[in-house]
């Protein structure tokens, strides 16, 4: 191995005895000294453990013990580490001072070299420049002498050399003696080494099992103390418990004692007390009967006053019994016939609901009839009324059919027969169909004569103020007088004979009036849509409303609303005219062209019953009137339609018809001789026809032939005659 | 078998039945052999003839996880350890089959070193015998290759102890010598030096550790220089390799001869590495500039230990560790034991004591110093309050030294450990550093057991 190489067991410097004697030695006194310490450590422990008992028992002697040995094993452990690393520390020495040596040796050797290096070349030098001094010389001797001198001289320089080489030799082999021993020398050490931590390895083993005794023994030591400890304490407090109990119970007697005494005491006091008070309750007992008997006395007495008065009350109350039995009496009496009035009473409410009842029961049913009845009336009349109409068109037809077939038979008799001109009678009913109808178009309804009168009003705007002013009283006065008139003849008259009783003036500012202060009967929302319409539009939607509300339908109402204002405001005059008799015409005047607008809606509340009435009236009368009315008509009407119709062919006519009927009929019964002349002609001629088929025949048969004479031959002539008519053959084959 | 089971057939007579009359008929239709030897427990069952022909046909039809858990457990038992490993590594997971596997190769072994997994050990082992018995351009790379994806899951560390150096010809060992490590050794030279590792590395995924050592083992008699050759080739491919290797976290090249050239190489490719904590290069040649190199790399890694012990950094390397020592904020443990220090390069790294707040560890043994470091050391020491172990054994402080260093000792309160055996200090001063170290001891007992009971 190298020298560089090798570790540092395998140093290989050979180290003198007696260095390595006293490293041994000192190794050893060291083991020596390491173990006095740790004996002397353990034995003043465990002296010191003794004494430590005793001294803190307090402190935890286990962790006490535990760092103690811990500390001693720390300390066993370092020095045997210590004691195995001697070992290598040692070697370490010993190669760094190989090292140090080698060194030291090599710049020796080198200076050696060095020195050994020069001096051979000074030699080489000399032996050189002998070389030269021997080439200068010639004779042979010297020549020699020079060579031998030559030649010892390389011989010291060989030997110098060889010498040297030997040394180094020598110092080879002596490092190479020193190497082995070093092998040597380290092998043991390993060997000592292994030894050394065997042996540590075992007092380590050892030392923790003696310290591990120890610490059981100490804790072991602790835990008994500790329950020692525990237990005297435990002992001592079982003591002082017992103690105390024992002082207690003594408390207890005395305290017992003591109570007993105090109720002994008690005792004798409330024996004395009760004592005195039953002496004194008994003298109590003494006084109270003495006037117990007292009072019994008063009491004997006052039960004798008692017992008579009881007798005298006792008398009173039979007195009073007796008659309090006959008032009862009485009142029961009375009550039965209450009772039986009231019965009654009930019975007859109850009739009388029952009745009710029953009749208006009856009267519904009776209404419910009356209403069937109604309805079957008015079907009744529909149907009949149609029925009627039907029949009437039916009959019309027929009679126009006669009347036209008459017309044309008229008509062909004149232009045929007579051989004149025929002129048409003016026929209107001919165009009619139907019954005849009584004036559907009378009434105007209320509205149209409203708007035509509002239409009116925007022509004689026209015209003058003045004008109309005067006109307006110019037809006041007749006006009004035909109101009186109108309304004393009959409340019911038909509107349509009577229009012009109110000016249309006076009845436009009425309806103006209306329009202003009956407003209250337009609805709302028609207010709200008659506003942005002209103002004539406005009041004529309004007036149409009021109107609807009212019930006035017809024109004729209209007029009747205007007259009834007229008269209601004469009324009010003539009140106040009785009233005040001096100023009333003026007033009256002023008034008489329109009613104060206060006094509108009392008129016109007014009108609303009157005219309700009057429908009422009118409206019975018309659902009955309608028949009538249509049954009446025909009476005369008809008669006079179904007359004109039956008069188209005039009396006149009628004569020449009869004339000319006597003339035809003559001339029917010639024409029928003729005819029966003509017949018996006919027959002859058949008769005729026959023959000649029967003769022909009788010509053509075979028989004939066979004849001598054939009768074809004969009748040669007759053939051609008969040829020509062909029915005769026929009937001759017949 | 079949034997027996014919003869209890032949064996089920009528005696049997008037034997026991009045048994019930259900047993008396039972087979109840003469023969002692017979029982039921014989004839095995027809789940363990499929088990056993599992267990035999293994090779040809690994069937493994569609079995139920009690029939797997009997197979790993009958499983024979020397099943080709391309059918067990990644199928068989059961601890007590690797097992027998490493005891019937290895014999027993301490399977606490591999994290407790047989099958760790077993990869581990048997990847590094593949290595370790690699000749170059003999051996086949595809013995090396064909094992990556059956242990690559498994191969945790590393620890090959010898690398052997190609076959050569006679004449050609005194070429290479000649030229080094020199760059015209390609044409007629081997492939490769030694086995190449830049064609694993990066394959094995979860490879922490990884311990080498350029040389061969039991060499003997046959002794020869270039057995122990750590060619720069080899060391380029390895540095290679090395970055590549993402997860390593310890590496540890010892007695490969590794000299300044090689250590500069690797540190310049190990600069920045994602996951490297210890870097071993003990028992190497080391001079001052690959100390220069490793102290560059101290501040570009996160390393936590650093162990460069016998090698031959002096002074000036010294002072190149001590600056960066004097910057770094990860290094724990600093080992420099048997080196040539001397005064200079020990009052540079006690100097860097002093600002250095990780460090835990120092070793400083056999480095040739004396008094100044001590000096230098013991005010540091006086200052610092994080290292905990000091190593000075071996060092020729002497008697002043040693006042010098008890009284740094004094105004310290952190050292627990300090060795400074053998460095001619009197034995009072040891006695007082010794009680120091104790009372430090008890001191920061105390403080952890305070921590204790407040956690």
């Amino acid at each position: 191995m190298s020298q560089n190489g090798n570790n540092q067991q395998n140093a290989e410097i050979p180290v003198p005895s007696v260095l390595s004697q006293n490293q041994e030695e000192r190794i050893a006194a060291r083991r020596l000294r390491i173990a006095a310490r740790i004996e002397a450590k353990k034995r003043s422990e465990q002296g010191e453990d003794s004494g430590q008992k005793v001294e803190d028992k307090e402190e935890t002697k286990s962790q006490l013990q535990v760092e103690l040995s811990e500390r001693r094993i720390q300390k066993l452990k370092i020095d045997g580490t210590e004691l195995v690393s001697n070992i290598q520390v040692a070697a370490d020495a010993r190669e760094s001072q190989r090292r140090d040596e080698q060194e030291e040796e090599r710049r020796l050797r080198l200076e050696k070299l060095e020195a050994e290096a020069k001096s051979s070349l000074e030699k080489f030098e000399e032996i050189s420049k002998k070389w030269s001094e021997a080439k200068v010389r010639e004779i042979p001797q010297q020549l020699r002498d020079a060579l031998k001198s030559q030649s010892q001289l390389c011989a010291t320089l060989l030997e110098d050399k060889n010498k040297l080489i030997h040394d180094l030799q020598k110092e080879l082999k002596v490092s190479d003696d020193r190497y082995v021993r070093d092998l040597k020398r380290q092998a043991d050490e390993v060997d000592l080494m292994v030894e050394r931590m065997e042996e540590q390895i075992k007092t380590l083993i050892k030392s923790y099992r003696v310290e591990l005794q120890e610490i059981e023994s100490a804790f072991e030591q602790e835990t008994r103390a500790l329950l020692e400890g525990n237990l005297q304490a435990w002992e001592q407090m079982r003591k002082d418990r017992g103690n105390k109990e024992l002082e207690n119970l003594r408390q207890r007697i005395s305290r017992v004692e003591e109570f007993e005494g105090l109720l002994q005491k008690l005792r004798v006091e409330d024996a004395e007390e009760y004592n005195m008070i039953k002496s004194k309750l008994e003298s109590d007992v003494q006084v109270l009967q003495q006037q117990l008997q007292q009072m019994k006395a008063t009491y004997q007495l006052n039960q004798e006053k008692l017992e008579y008065n009881f007798q005298v009350l006792k008398k009173r109350d039979e007195e009073n019994t007796i008659t309090k039995s006959q008032q009862k009496r009485k009142i029961t009496r009375l009550q039965d016939i209450l009772n039986n009035v009231k019965i009654k009473c009930a019975s007859q409410e109850k009739q009388s609901r029952e009745e009710n009842q029953s009749q208006t029961e009856d009267y519904r049913r009776i209404m419910q009839q009356y209403k069937h009845m109604q309805k079957k009336m008015r079907r009744f009349a529909v149907i009949d009324a149609q029925k009627f109409e039907e029949v009437w068109r039916m009959n019309e037809e027929e009679v126009k059919a006669l009347v036209s077939r008459a017309l044309e038979i008229d008509r062909l008799i004149h232009q045929q027969q007579l051989g004149l001109e025929w002129v048409a009678p003016p026929l209107p009913f001919m165009q009619r169909s139907g019954p005849v109808r009584t004036h559907p178009q009378a009434h105007s309804s209320a509205l149209q004569s409203v708007t035509s009168m509002l239409g009116r009003q925007g022509e004689e705007e026209e015209k003058g103020r003045m004008e109309e002013e005067s006109t307006i009283r110019a037809e006041e006065g007749p006006s009004s007088e035909d109101v009186v008139s109108g309304s004393e003849a009959g409340g019911t008259g038909s509107g349509a004979e009577k229009p012009r009783r109110v000016s249309q003036k006076t009845v436009k500012r009425l309806l103006e009036l209306l329009c202003d202060e009956a407003g209250f009967l337009i609805e709302s929302k028609l207010l709200k849509l008659l506003t942005p319409l002209e103002k004539n539009e406005q009041s004529l939607m309004k007036l149409d409303s009021i109107f609807s509300a009212m019930g006035l339908e017809h024109e004729e109402d209209v007029y009747q609303l205007a007259e009834f204002f007229v008269r209601f405001k004469k009324e009010q005059a003539q009140e106040q005219e009785e009233r005040g008799a001096a100023g009333g015409q003026d007033e009256s005047t002023e008034d008489e062209d329109l009613i104060h607008p206060n006094d509108v809606l009392k008129t016109l509340k007014a009108f609303t019953a009157q005219h309700c009435k009057a429908r009422c009236v009118a409206s019975q009368g018309s659902g009955q009137g309608s028949v009538s009315v249509s049954m009446a008509r025909s009476v005369g009407v008809d008669a006079q339609y179904w007359e004109s119709m039956a008069s188209v062919i005039s009396p006149a006519k009628v004569i020449v018809w009869n004339s000319l009927e006597k003339a035809l009929e003559k001339y029917h019964t010639v024409l029928t001789e003729r005819s029966k002349l003509l017949v018996d002609t006919q027959k002859l001629r058949q008769q005729n026809s026959e023959l000649k088929m029967l003769l022909h025949q009788y010509v053509n048969s075979r028989v004939n032939a066979e004849l001598e004479v054939p009768p074809t031959q004969v009748m040669q002539i007759v053939r051609n005659d008969t040829f020509n008519g062909q029915s005769v053959p026929r009937t001759m084959k017949r | 078998m079949d034997e027996t089971v014919a003869k209890t057939l032949l064996r089920m007579d009528p005696p049997v039945f008037k034997s026991n009359p009045a048994a019930d008929p259900r047993k008396m239709r039972r087979i109840i052999a003469e023969d002692a030897e017979w029982s039921l427990a014989v004839v095995p069952l027809l789940t363990n003839l499929c088990l056993q022909h599992i267990v035999s046909n293994f090779e040809a039809q690994p069937m493994l996880d569609d079995l139920l858990p009690s029939h797997k457990i009997y197979v790993l038992e009958k499983l024979p350890p020397s099943l080709p490993l391309h059918v067990t590594a990644n199928l068989i997971s059961d601890e007590g089959y690797w097992k027998k596997c490493c005891v019937q190769r290895w014999g027993l072994g301490d399977v606490t070193e591999y994290g407790n997994s047989w099958k760790r050990m077993f990869f581990e082992r048997h990847l590094e015998n593949i290595i370790e018995l690699f000749i170059p351009d003999v051996t086949d790379t595809k013995v090396v290759l064909d094992m990556v994806p059956l242990c690559k899951n498994y191969v945790k560390r590393l620890t090959i102890s010898q690398l052997l150096p190609p076959i050569r010809d006679p004449q050609k060992p005194e070429e290479d010598d000649s030229s080094d490590s020199a760059s015209d050794s390609g044409n007629d030279g081997p492939s490769m030096d030694h086995f190449d590792f830049g064609v694993l590395l990066d394959k094995l995924i979860y490879l922490e550790e990884l311990h080498l050592s350029y040389g061969v083992k039991g060499c003997g008699m046959n002794f020869d220089w270039n057995l122990f050759e750590f060619t720069f080739r080899d060391c380029e491919s390895l540095a290679k390799a090395l970055k590549s290797c993402k997860t390593l976290k310890v590496l540890r090249i010892h007695q490969s001869r590794v000299d300044d050239e090689k250590c500069r190489l690797l540190v310049n490719y190990l600069l920045d590495h994602p996951a490297l904590l210890e870097l071993n290069l003990s028992h190497n040649l080391i001079g001052d500039r690959g100390a220069r190199a490793i102290g560059k790399l101290l501040n570009r890694s996160c390393l936590h230990i650093l162990s460069v012990y016998d090698n031959q950094i002096r002074g000036p390397g010294a002072q190149a560790l001590g600056h960066a020592l004097s910057k770094n904020t990860s290094l724990l443990s600093l080992n420099l034991r048997l080196n040539r220090l001397g005064d200079e390069g020990g009052q540079a790294i006690a100097q860097a004591l002093v600002k250095n707040q990780t460090l835990l560890s120092l070793h400083l043994g056999s480095n040739q110093l004396s008094e100044p470091t001590a000096i230098v050391l013991s005010q540091a020491l006086a200052k610092n309050s994080t290292l905990k172990s000091i190593n000075l054994s071996c060092n020729r402080l002497g008697v002043d030294g040693g006042k010098v260093l008890e009284e740094g000792m004094s105004h310290n309160s952190t050292v627990v450990d300090c060795d400074v055996r053998l460095t001619y200090i009197e034995q009072e001063s040891e006695v007082c550093i010794s009680q120091i170290l104790r009372s430090n001891l008890s001191k920061t007992c105390r403080k952890h057991t305070i921590e204790a009971n407040i956690k």
